[in-house]
């Protein structure tokens, strides 16, 4: 370290390391030369968890990784257990599930959308964007009993159906978001502050963020379009199209998936801003689908005495802030032998200190921020 | 792309626009809900405090089986002493959860083969002291009657 | 003044009091108006503030305390003012303690230079608007040693990027000042305000012919004040709190004071160089046409003079307030490119035009 270095801890309790990330920086004036995040403030135990506990308690248990979009992780475990179980999943199931975890990683992106404007100084878009997450987080109460921990999927199926009632409400708030993200991109695309805060700062290129093992969003950011969700890859790599690619009924669905050229943090909020969008119109999709359709959801197995049978299985998700894969291995007892969690942010975090080099102080919230990580689900 | 002369009136313009979007909410309702005062009403599947049910003769539906305890994802939280009546059949003589521990899954009303646990709507379970979060059988039991005549839970007979 | 004063005589003559008791209180009156009435409008700012930007997101702002959240400020205070006073351990403590003060005695003096009506100004000097500009921008000193004394690495750099921006802003808003001063053709602020009387209503405000310069005092105003979007010295979400991270209690209190005062000042004297100040927009008087008794009407004046100043004076906090709500924070680069790239160019521009229009239409 030389002498006119500041050294300086952001975290873990600051008001923008949404949780408890603590990066420690050496500042040059205010270019950042350094950058060191510390994690492990939030450490759980998650995978440790499971080995002593039967499957379905372990369930409940899943939803904490990412407290914003519990029901990726529900569903990334679910289905590895139901590969492993082969257990028949109904199409209406199917249909619920994709509905809500469209609607959750709405509401994720909305609470991205909220405090990374808040961190580039814009108080009202958070109070904005809470307001409209209010809604759909009342709608996953009265689906599920709770706002954030749902526990609704269980191995084969769902707890219990969703009701018409609910379907219609579901429309209705469907029926007017396009209005709401439309207002926030009024007060926030086009504003010279924020463009020349965020455009060519942060750029993450092609290449680093494949060695780095970025995914969603801030991949697609860069123009790899690389989607869990879609069936037909357009990499070109053939060893991406490995198994889980167009998971759930997705390829039944019409959705594009929208991309970015540059993969700065201005990309990276467009992208982001478009898969709202592109929620809503999938959404939507559900919603017609289940009005017509009827079926069962509830599972035939005995959750409680499912025993799995010998193997191991990768299931991948793609989650709001990246894939979400779930590692299952089996003895053929009633407890998982291992279970290993790869989350997006993870990796996120791990490319900061390359990032962040030689820019400026206040670009760490413009480039920390867009890349949305969240610490829970870091640290696990 | 636009020519670069004209960037400042497209600034301007963007500034303007957004000034207006925010400006314009002023004449929208508060969506404020006053806590302590107002709150969200609750669905029927909400999971909040535990409650053993109770039938019209004042039995307990439980059979102390013990499913719940198995399903439960928190160790040590759902604790059942059982015992056998003079028919014969299993009833629990003591039965707590103990809420410092729960986290609210709802495993144990799903998965309890009798129907006999349910979650009531109560939510503000703060207490000073950790004992009172400790429910026995009189307390799961006072807090189904409780909601049957808040009408918070529909009658299970 | 003195029609106030022989009132005041002849109040004090009632209760038998001697003249000379009179003389001496009377020049210590308004001071203790000024102070007075200083607090209170800071502990309304600050409510307002709060009800607005609540507004705008949709909420209803602080209601507990007392009718409407009328008394939330006053509740603040007095928790702040129950506060223990923490002073770091390895702080410069004298100059810790200085600070605040530093940042709060100035702004209570620039305050006393305002024109609040043709008659209430307490200090008049020929050079008060100069002495305004100089006075308003000895805070940033209060924060500069704030910054340095707390030995607190985010306190250094926000009291760093504040004097960096007080330094680049201070420049284009005294050219626009310049301009206003040529328009006038004086340095008095309450000449600066007679020179807006014209025939027709409102259309002598110096906001038309020096627009640009009103955007561009405006924008520097905003600065000055370390307010959104130039709100960096205290960026939350990068230095905590800035320079008034390590302050507690009463310190910090004088500190939000002196920050809202200075808020209230700036668009009071901004409202008294572009609109008009204390003229009336109707281009007559509320009082005089409709009370018909002279003598009332006469006093009555005055306060209706301080209540246009005071309305004038809230239209700008409240668009400060929405510019506040809207935009995001910049960057300390793009601050300083934008000062001396866009702004200061631009008030050359607007000092350029305005000595034009002085020239072609005032001169004849
Ligand atoms: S509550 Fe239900 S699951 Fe639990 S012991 Fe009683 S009957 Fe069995
Ligand atoms: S709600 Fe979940 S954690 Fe609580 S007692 Fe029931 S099963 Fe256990």
């Amino acid at each position: 370290m030389t002498k006119n270095r500041l050294k300086i801890n952001i975290g873990p309790q600051h008001p923008s390391t949404h949780g408890v990330l603590r990066l420690v920086l050496e500042l040059e004036g205010e270019i950042i030369k350094s950058c060191e995040p510390v994690i492990g403030y939030l450490h759980r135990g998650m995978e440790k968890m499971a080995e002593n506990r039967t499957y379905l308690q372990y369930l409940p248990i899943v939803d904490r990784i990412d407290y914003l979009s519990g029901f990726f992780n529900s569903f990334a475990y679910c289905n590895a257990v139901e590969n492993l179980a082969q257990i028949e999943v109904s199409k209406r199931s199917q249909y619920i599930r994709v509905l809500t975890m469209e609607m959750n990683r709405l509401s994720s992106h909305l609470l991205w959308l909220g405090t990374f404007l808040l961190d580039m100084g814009a108080t009202s878009p958070l109070f904005y964007t809470f307001r409209d997450r209010e809604v759909i987080l009342s709608l996953f109460e009265e689906l599920t009993g709770q706002r954030l921990m749902y526990n609704y999927y269980t191995f084969g199926g769902l707890r219990h159906d969703v009701s018409d009632d609910w379907l219609d409400k579901v429309g209705d708030f469907v029926k007017i978001m396009p209005k709401k993200i439309q207002d926030y991109e009024d007060i926030i695309t086009n504003n010279p502050i924020f463009t020349t805060r965020t455009k060519n700062i942060g750029v993450l290129s092609k290449n680093s963020t494949l060695q780095y093992s970025i995914t969603g969003p801030n991949l697609r950011a860069t123009g790899i379009r690389v989607d869990y969700r879609n069936s037909k890859q357009e990499t070109g790599n053939k060893e991406h199209n490995s198994h889980g690619l167009g998971y759930l009924v997705y390829p039944e669905l019409d959705f594009e998936i929208p991309t970015a050229k540059t993969g700065d943090s201005f990309d990276r909020y467009k992208v982001r801003v478009e898969e709202m969008k592109v929620c809503l119109k999938l959404i939507s999709q559900c919603i017609d689908w289940l009005k017509s359709n009827t079926g069962e959801i509830i599972s035939p197995i005995k959750q409680h005495l499912l025993k799995v049978p010998e193997g191991e299985f990768i299931s991948n998700v793609e989650a709001p802030r990246g894939v979400c894969s779930c590692y299952v291995k089996s003895d053929g007892s009633g407890n998982p032998y291992r279970v290993k969690w790869r989350t997006g942010s993870f990796y996120a975090v791990q490319i900061l200190p390359k990032l962040l080099e030689n820019t400026f102080y206040p670009d760490l919230m413009a480039i920390f921020g867009s890349l949305d990580v969240i610490l829970p689900e870091v640290d696990r | 792309m636009m020519k670069k002369s004209l960037k400042p009136f497209r600034d301007i313009i963007a500034l303007a626009l957004g000034h207006l979007t925010v400006f314009k909410h002023v004449f929208k309702r508060p969506v404020t809900l006053e806590y302590p005062e107002k709150k969200l009403p609750l669905n029927d599947n909400f999971r909040g405090e535990h409650a053993l049910v109770v039938d019209n003769e004042g039995k307990l539906l439980c059979t102390a089986c013990g499913t719940c305890q198995r399903v439960c994802p928190s160790f040590e939280t759902i604790e059942i002493e059982k015992e056998k009546n003079e028919s014969g059949k299993f009833y629990p003589k003591n039965y707590t959860i103990d809420l410092n521990k729960c986290i609210f899954c709802g495993n144990c009303v799903q998965y309890c083969p009798f129907g006999a646990i349910i979650m009531t709507k109560e939510y503000e379970l703060a207490d000073e002291k950790k004992s009172a979060l400790k429910l026995d059988i009189n307390t799961l039991k006072k807090n189904y009657s409780d909601s049957i005549i808040k009408k918070t839970v529909k009658s299970k007979r | 003044m003195e029609y106030l004063y022989f009132l005041y005589i002849d109040f004090l003559h009632k209760y038998n009091l001697p003249e000379f008791i009179g003389m001496a209180t009377f020049p210590l009156l308004p001071f203790c108006m000024v102070a007075a009435a200083l607090i209170l409008v800071v502990l309304f700012l600050v409510l307002m503030e709060r009800k607005v930007l609540a507004f705008f997101t949709q909420r209803k702002g602080p209601n507990r305390v007392g009718p409407w959240g009328l008394f939330q400020t006053i509740a603040d205070a007095i928790k702040l003012l129950c506060k223990e006073n923490i002073t770091p351990t390895g702080a410069e403590k004298f100059m810790f303690n200085l600070a605040p003060l530093l940042a709060f005695v100035p702004v209570m003096v620039v305050w006393g230079l305002i024109p609040f009506s043709s008659e209430f100004d307490f200090m008049s000097y020929s050079v008060s608007a100069l002495l305004f500009m100089t006075i308003a921008s000895i805070p940033t000193l209060g924060i500069l040693l704030a910054g340095y004394a707390s030995n607190n690495k985010y306190s250094l750099i926000g009291s760093f990027r504040s004097v960096a921006q007080a330094i680049s802003y201070e420049l284009p808003l005294v050219f626009v000042l310049v301009s206003i001063v040529v328009l006038a053709s004086s340095l008095n602020l309450r000449q600066i305000v007679l020179a807006q009387i014209s025939v027709y209503p409102f259309c002598g405000w110096f906001i038309f012919p020096a627009f640009l310069g009103f955007l561009i005092f405006f924008i520097c105003a905003t600065a000055e004040l370390n307010r959104c979007p130039f709100d960096l010295p205290e960026a939350e979400s990068e230095l905590v709190s800035g320079y008034n991270t390590e302050y507690s209690g009463m310190k910090f209190a004088f500190f939000f004071l002196a920050e809202y005062a200075m808020m209230f000042i700036m668009c009071a004297f901004m409202a008294t160089l572009f609109l008009g100040g204390f003229l009336s927009p109707f281009g007559f008087y509320l009082s005089e046409r409709f009370i018909h008794n002279d003598l009332l009407a006469q006093v009555l004046v005055y306060f209706e003079q301080v209540f246009w100043l005071f309305l004038k004076t809230f239209f700008l906090i409240f668009c400060m307030m929405l510019v506040r709500a809207t935009l995001p924070r910049l960057k300390s680069n793009q601050l300083m490119g934008f000062a001396w790239k866009v702004l200061l160019p631009l008030s050359f521009l607007n000092l350029f035009f305005i000595c034009c229009y002085k020239y072609f239409i005032y001169a004849k």
